[in-house]
């Protein structure tokens, strides 16, 4: 039999025509394409050629020549098998256009890739040059509000109760003089305001624009006026340095990386939030890191021994089994890797003076023993929404 | 001469795939995504469709699916294009308090859900215009802005009337979608209104509404109990996820039903039953694979822990924060577990689902008067559509 029966659309209507194909002699020239009483329907040059994607057992063939919907069809595994072998320069260019796509897909999987490695090298350098470009105004601002927001979190809407609200009183004056000396020199556009709170969580931060806060938790646990000044320069470190407001730039970028990798652009996927944490998690690590570098360093300058922050943080991290668990995903390095780190840094050598005088730490370390106001009602391991927009010290997720 | 044997069936639609290779096709693109970064996606979805479009025979002719990959990469870019401004709004409202960020974040929800409505044609304009049967293109044309328009403000009459309204949006926007869409240069009509779907869903709605009543009424009188809220609860539950199926049986084929091309009219019956038979089936493989990941990530776990590290029985969460702490290849193997987790239930979910969904339009559907269909011509070549990537990218893509 010569030929091979097919089905012919023209491409121009939508008449289904049987036909029969000749193909050429040695797979060059033209296809033949004949009509039932054997008159000539068309010709398709066999370089113009192409084979659509169909189901198995079916070969669908283009034309480059003929308008776009201009389709031959032959069934028949067999019969597919015998004129594709007679036409070898369809497969030729099958194959051709398979490593076009391959190409194609590792292009652009290079070029995400290197995306994401440039990110996350580069994002702190990023983040800090756009953080430089913020007006000073306008973090102090976003540290208001952000102060609005978690007061309403941390306290059930209650607000903050400040332990000693007198700004004359000694410890009050003390904190603010220590606070001042720290930030002195560093040429940050903030002056630092700290506040000593009432809560049942032992944990400080520092929000952008130059508020801190200490809690009243964590102050009883403070043995020595190092450590207070320790964890008070640390906070400063997050002022200084911007840390919640890069923090906040950086998590955005980090959300439209997610997004972009997974193709969800609403980053509402729990892989999204995961990725994130995980990306962003790297960076405040670094952050602390840079804060707890500061702190040694306003010691260094003020004299007083910076280990006192370490002392701190490997007498709350004993009762922290929680905090450990979740260090992957907290913002926090270890204590341990924290210590070490800080005693690496803690050269000693240097005339050691405690921060505060002895008067001044006892009367700091009463705060809030004196008042009888209500203690605040926040239940242990509640975390404020806003994680990224606050730099901690410890983690609140704390087991009494 | 080809002896076709679908004369016996001209009229019908087929649908000839199995779901195994359908699976095979989608598991080897999951698994493909991982080297690619996600990357792969783009590609694995153009084969999926070609997988559907050319295994649906309608009078013998299948349909052929003409785009490709880059299309829907180019589309992904400009829906990043479009989301990059609103990245920069929603981390200006992150910083702000009060009013403006409630503002800001309510406008920012709007044009979301307006540009649902226009990503949704759009889509829907991408994967038409990209079908070919018999060698003449399907087109999508009126306008994506008007139709947005249309859906946004309907939507708001329906919620500002308790969803009373919405047969009158429902018969409103198939209109517009269906008389907007060609065959080559033969115009598609639509022949429902509302009443097309009033009666299941007021149905369903004053139903619904009514058993919710009644069985609060009963729980309040048998105060004090637990075991009436309990059994009402699941009566009710029970009600709803029947009556619900029942409607959208009914209601996809009468809407379905409406549709005409010229002398060819479309005839569409689904079964209720197959759709909550969808349900139930991925309701039990979906368990099935939980408790299988369940079981494979206990057994992982104690195996790189070592089997004192799990003495307490079940591993917990520290257990886990621990594995991960241990070094990269273990946070490695975590995600790659949750992701492998997720995906097998994407993958169920297409395999059920969207093939369920698919093989239920093209086996129930009936074509007649395709013989009148011969003399319709191609439309001019329209190029303008780049893509469907904001409907990825809000993730409401379909097919």
């Amino acid at each position: 039999m010569q030929g091979f029966e097919a089905r012919f659309h023209d491409g121009v209507t939508a008449r289904v025509e049987p036909v029969r194909l000749v193909p050429p002699l040695g797979g060059q020239g033209a296809i033949e394409i004949l009509a039932s009483d054997d008159a000539s329907r068309d010709r398709w040059p066999v370089e113009t050629l192409y084979t659509v994607p169909t189901r198995k057992g079916t070969l669908r063939l283009g034309s480059t020549a003929r308008p776009a919907g201009a389709r031959l069809e032959v069934t028949g595994k067999a019969e597919v098998q015998r004129l594709l072998d007679l036409l070898p320069g369809i497969g030729h260019r099958r194959t051709a256009d398979r490593r076009r796509q391959l190409g194609v897909i590792g292009l652009a999987t290079a070029a995400l890739g290197s995306l994401i490695i440039a990110y996350v090298v580069g994002v702190p350098l990023l983040a800090r040059n756009i953080v430089g470009l913020v007006p000073a105004a306008w973090e102090e601002s976003l540290g208001a509000t952000v102060a609005v927001q978690i007061e309403q979190a941390l306290s059930q809407g209650a607000g903050f109760a400040v332990c000693d609200p007198d700004p004359q009183s000694l410890a009050n004056r003390a904190i603010a003089r220590f606070a001042h000396s720290v930030a002195a020199g560093t040429g940050t556009p903030f002056s630092p305001r700290i506040s000593v709170i009432r809560s049942d969580i032992p944990n400080a931060f520092a929000l952008p624009g130059g508020q801190a806060y200490y809690f009243s938790a964590l102050l009883d646990r403070t043995s020595s006026a190092d450590e207070f000044a320790g964890v008070l320069a640390h906070e400063l470190g997050h002022v200084v340095y911007r840390h919640g407001l890069e923090g906040l730039v950086s998590t955005s970028a980090t959300g439209l990386l997610i997004g972009f990798v997974l193709g969800d652009l609403t980053g509402l996927s729990i892989a999204g939030g995961l990725g994130s944490a995980l990306i962003d998690t790297r960076f405040s690590r670094e952050a602390e890191r840079e804060a707890d570098r500061f702190a040694l360093d306003a010691a260094r300058r003020l004299g007083f021994r910076p280990a006192g922050l370490a002392d701190l943080l490997d007498r709350i991290s004993e009762d922290d089994r929680m905090s450990r668990a979740l260090a992957l995903l907290s913002t926090h390095p270890l204590s341990e890797e924290r210590r070490a780190a800080l005693e690496d840094m803690d050269s000693g050598g240097e005339t050691l003076s405690p921060a505060f005088t002895p008067i001044e730490w006892q009367a700091i370390k009463s705060m809030c023993a004196e008042a009888e106001g209500p203690r605040s009602s926040v239940s242990i391991g509640e975390r404020p929404g806003s994680q990224s927009r606050q730099r901690d010290l410890v983690p609140l997720e704390t087991a009494p | 001469m080809t002896d076709r044997g679908e004369d016996t069936d001209v009229g019908s639609a087929r649908f000839v795939a199995g779901r195994w290779p359908l699976f095979w096709l989608l598991l080897r693109g999951y698994l493909l995504m991982l080297p690619t970064l996600g990357i792969y996606r783009f590609w694995l979805t153009t084969q999926t469709r070609r997988f559907y479009w050319t295994n649906t025979l309608i009078g013998g002719e299948p349909l052929e699916y003409t785009g490709n990959a880059l299309q829907l990469l180019v589309g992904f870019f400009f829906a990043v294009a479009f989301f990059l401004p609103l990245y920069i709004a929603f981390f200006y409202f992150a910083t702000q308090g009060g009013d403006v960020a409630v503002i800001g974040y309510g406008v920012v929800g709007l044009l979301f859900w307006f540009m649902t409505g226009y990503a949704l044609y759009r889509a829907r304009d991408f994967r038409l215009s990209r079908t070919l049967w018999r060698g003449i293109r399907f087109d999508q044309r009126g306008s994506a802005w008007a139709y947005a328009a249309r859906r946004f403000l309907w939507s708001l009459v329906v919620l500002a009337t308790l969803g009373l309204a919405y047969p009158f949006m429902a018969a409103s926007l198939w209109r517009y979608r269906w008389t907007h869409c060609f065959y080559g240069d033969r115009r598609f009509a639509f022949s429902g209104s509302w009443r097309t779907l009033a009666g299941p869903f007021y149905r369903l709605y004053f139903g619904l509404l009514i058993l919710a009543v009644i069985a609060f009424i009963i729980a309040v009188t048998l105060e004090g109990r637990a075991w009436p809220w309990l059994v009402f609860g699941s009566l009710f539950l029970l009600c709803a996820f029947l009556g619900w199926y029942h409607y959208r049986a009914r209601t996809l084929s009468r809407l379905y039903s409406c549709v005409t091309l010229g002398a060819a009219r479309l005839d569409l019956r689904v079964r209720a039953r197959i759709l909550v038979g969808q349900v139930l089936a991925y309701g039990a493989l979906a368990l099935l694979w939980s408790i299988l990941c369940f079981v494979g990530g206990i057994i992982v776990v104690i195996l790189l822990l070592g089997e004192g590290a799990v003495a307490s029985g079940l591993p917990d969460a520290a257990d886990l924060a621990r594995l991960a702490r241990t070094g990269w290849a273990e946070v490695a193997l975590v995600i790659g577990s949750y992701l492998g987790f997720v995906g097998g239930l994407a993958l169920l979910g297409e395999v059920v689902f969207g093939y369920g969904y698919w093989a239920l339009l093209a086996r129930g559907a009936r074509v007649s008067g395709l013989e009148s269909l011969a003399s319709v011509r191609a439309a001019a070549e329209d190029r303008s559509v780049v893509g469907e990537g904001l409907a990825d990218a809000l993730n409401i893509g379909a097919y």
